[in-house]
């Protein structure tokens, strides 16, 4: 089975994160990147299908030459190589533009399932599964909080508010993955080590087919205008108990249309 | 001169961190509260290949130096889970066994050593020679079958309970009467020892060893009867590093559990952190532990590259700068906290006494001055 996991680098969503104030992307200058949290557990479940079926897992990665950090740490998780989508005009692409790059370079890998991350800490938007999807022809398997193989069917418990869906679909698919799906491991220090020495393949636009024109600033669909800060949080409402407090919290809740 | 880890170093840091912060530090007290080892994150530290990181990969190791070990137990300490038998079982047994066992025992004992399936303990200290290694009377005389019979007492010996075997300091009598120094290795399952009471919260009970005639084949013997035991204590510098490493890693856990505290805790409107009185010692007690560790890596750096006498006064000297920095660091952290800081629930205050561990054990401090004295400075012995 040929897996493929997407990686992306984001600012560690443990620290405080910024947007820059020339052209309203996230900082990524100041801040410590790490790879995407959700991320990790799609990697973690790629390995474990590789356990138990055999094949290859690929990391794909779109993003600037310090993105590489991010690949070999993937890499010391266990994956066998890497696939780095690195080009200059990349700088400001959306997501449409990156669902159209990530597609290009899934079409030549090929792989059986691209497994993923449901959501990115930075962006948060959970639109890349279904992009790619759409743009590959394959099913969209999203949400996942378990994922099962048999053969070439794949079935997926879907995380929903409620409970869940089962979803199954063959193979080729793309699998979204939540956190609730597995533990992700630790690197091991073989891990660490093996990492530098596996194979990263690093490709531009024109190796994908893909033009300038099509990503980047000049190709995307959406903009950010501007942005703001936060506005520091205002002070809360005190309920002071003298035998009416749970009414009055009511009250407040049914105001604030929380029930 | 170079100070800069490679990204080897630096990612095995972070992986190290996040696996004992999976674990956490609560975790890590409950253990040590009750009586347990530990054992869960011990197997898992194993497992990943962190414990036997200096160990040759033939045998199951990483392949990498002391330096890449101490960082281990640095990190292990800094998460608030100080893994203590990591000096002995892969530092100072492991080396020994290593640079100085026969093939039989390397193969017998570095695979378990290096995935933590396997823990050797280490026995030197006896109760009538202490800091006096020469003094040791634990003897071994031969035995009619080829063996040896193995008679002595330890005391102070760490972690013997959950250990396969402990390593033996003691002698070899010969028909002359001629008493030469060597190493044992000795299965727990054949040696009485009794746990001594102490005020330690520790995940390591210490214990008395009874060795009453133990029967030895003639192969526990590290690295043969033959064996220089001068090279054998060239083998202890890892244990003095990786000391180091454990004050250092200690000491960086309390001065963050007492920063973020002082950025927190307010009584005059501004958080006591502001306040010099408080800020000025711990970054004081910061400069401290950075200086021991840098010690602590120089040493480290020396012993990897060969050196095993260079390293020899560097390895003493980082665990005396470490020990005495730790001690430092948690007094003051625990100082910072006001009442909290003598709470359980903040978990610092019985890390008083485990940072004056380092003090006295493996060296105690003033044999470190000892030896500074008369190696370095020249100065006449006084004992
Ligand atoms: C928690 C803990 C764990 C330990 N684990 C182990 C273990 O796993 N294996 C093991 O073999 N041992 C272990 N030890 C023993 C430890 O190594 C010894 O306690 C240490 O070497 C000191 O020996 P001692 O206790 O006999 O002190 P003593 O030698 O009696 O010394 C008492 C005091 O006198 C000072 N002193 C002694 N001689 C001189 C001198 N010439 N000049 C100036 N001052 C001097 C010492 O510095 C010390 O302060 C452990 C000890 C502790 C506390």
């Amino acid at each position: 089975m040929k897996i493929v996991v997407l990686v992306k680098q984001v600012p560690d969503s443990g620290a405080e994160r910024n947007l820059r104030p020339d052209d309203n992307t996230v900082d990524r200058s100041s801040a410590n990147n790490v790879i995407n949290e959700m991320d990790e557990y799609a990697i973690e479940e790629a390995l474990r299908l590789q356990e138990a079926h055999g094949g290859e897992v690929t990391i794909l990665t779109m993003g600037p030459e310090r993105a590489s950090e991010s690949i070999r740490k993937a890499l010391s998780m266990g994956p066998d190589g890497a696939v780095h989508v690195l080009d200059n005009a990349l700088s400001g692409t959306d997501a449409l533009g990156t669902s159209r790059v990530l597609a290009a370079a899934l079409q030549r890998i090929n792989p059986d399932v691209v497994l993923c991350g449901a959501e990115s800490t930075d962006a948060g938007g959970q639109v890349l599964p279904h992009m790619l999807a759409e743009r590959l022809g394959i099913a969209a398997l999203t949400g996942a909080r378990k994922l099962t193989v048999e053969g070439s069917q794949l079935t997926i418990e879907r995380q929903t508010e409620e409970g869940y869906e089962v979803v199954t679909a063959a193979t080729p698919a793309v699998v979204s993955v939540w956190d609730t799906i597995n533990e992700p491991r630790y690197p091991s220090f073989k891990g660490i080590m093996a990492a530098k020495k596996k194979p990263v393949e690093t490709l531009s636009l024109a190796d994908l087919g893909v033009s300038a024109e099509q990503v980047g600033w000049t190709g995307a669909l959406t903009g950010v205008a501007s942005h703001s800060k936060r506005p520091p949080r205002s002070a809360g409402q005190k309920v002071a108990d003298s035998g009416e407090g749970g009414v009055q919290l009511v009250e407040f809740l049914t105001n604030e249309k929380f029930v | 001169m170079n100070f800069v880890e490679s990204t080897e170093q630096l990612e095995l840091r972070k992986a190290v961190a996040a696996m004992a912060q999976g674990f956490g530090k609560d975790y890590f007290r409950t253990e040590a509260r009750e009586g347990r080892s530990g054992r869960e994150i011990w197997l898992e530290a194993g497992r990943l290949g962190y414990l036997g990181v200096n160990l040759p990969e033939k045998f199951g190791g990483g392949g990498a130096g002391i330096y890449e070990l101490a960082l281990v137990l640095e990190e292990l300490a800094a998460s608030g889970c100080p893994l203590l038998m990591m000096v002995v079982s892969p530092a100072i047994c492991g080396t020994i066994i290593s640079r100085f066992g026969t093939e039989e025992q390397k193969e017998q004992w570095l695979p378990g050593i290096a995935d933590g399936s396997k823990i050797m303990a280490f026995a030197i200290t006896e109760p009538d020679a202490g800091s006096n290694a020469h003094q040791i009377t634990t003897t071994a005389h031969p035995a009619p079958d080829g063996g040896w019979l193995l008679s002595g007492r330890k005391v102070f010996i760490s972690g013997v309970d959950h250990a396969d075997a402990v390593m033996v300091v003691g002698r070899t009598s010969s028909a002359e009467g001629y008493l030469r120094p060597a190493l044992f290795i000795v299965p727990t399952a054949d040696i009485e020892y009794q746990p001594i009471a102490m005020e330690l919260v520790s995940t390591e009970k210490q214990f008395m060893v009874f060795l009453d005639e133990v029967a030895l084949p003639a192969s526990a013997i590290v690295g043969g009867a033959d064996a220089d035991l001068q090279q054998l204590f060239a083998g202890l510098n890892p244990e003095r590093i990786m000391a180091a490493a454990f004050s250092v890693g200690l000491g960086r856990y309390a001065l963050a559990r007492a920063a973020a505290y002082m950025k927190e805790r307010s009584v005059w409107g501004t958080p006591i952190g502001a306040h010099q009185g408080l800020a000025h010692p711990l970054a004081q007690a910061a400069i401290e532990i950075e200086l021991a560790k840098l010690m602590m890596q120089k040493a480290a750096c020396l012993y990897d590259s060969g050196d095993d006498r260079a390293a020899g006064e560097a390895a003493n000297m980082a665990k005396y700068a470490a020990a005495e920095a730790a001690v430092r660091a948690v007094d003051q952290a625990v100082h910072s906290l006001g009442g909290n800081g003598m709470t359980v629930e903040y978990g610092l205050a019985h890390l008083v006494n485990v940072a004056r561990v380092s003090r006295v054990a493996p060296v105690s401090r003033e044999m470190i001055l000892n030896f500074v004295a008369q190696q370095k400075l020249g100065l006449p012995k006084s004992y």
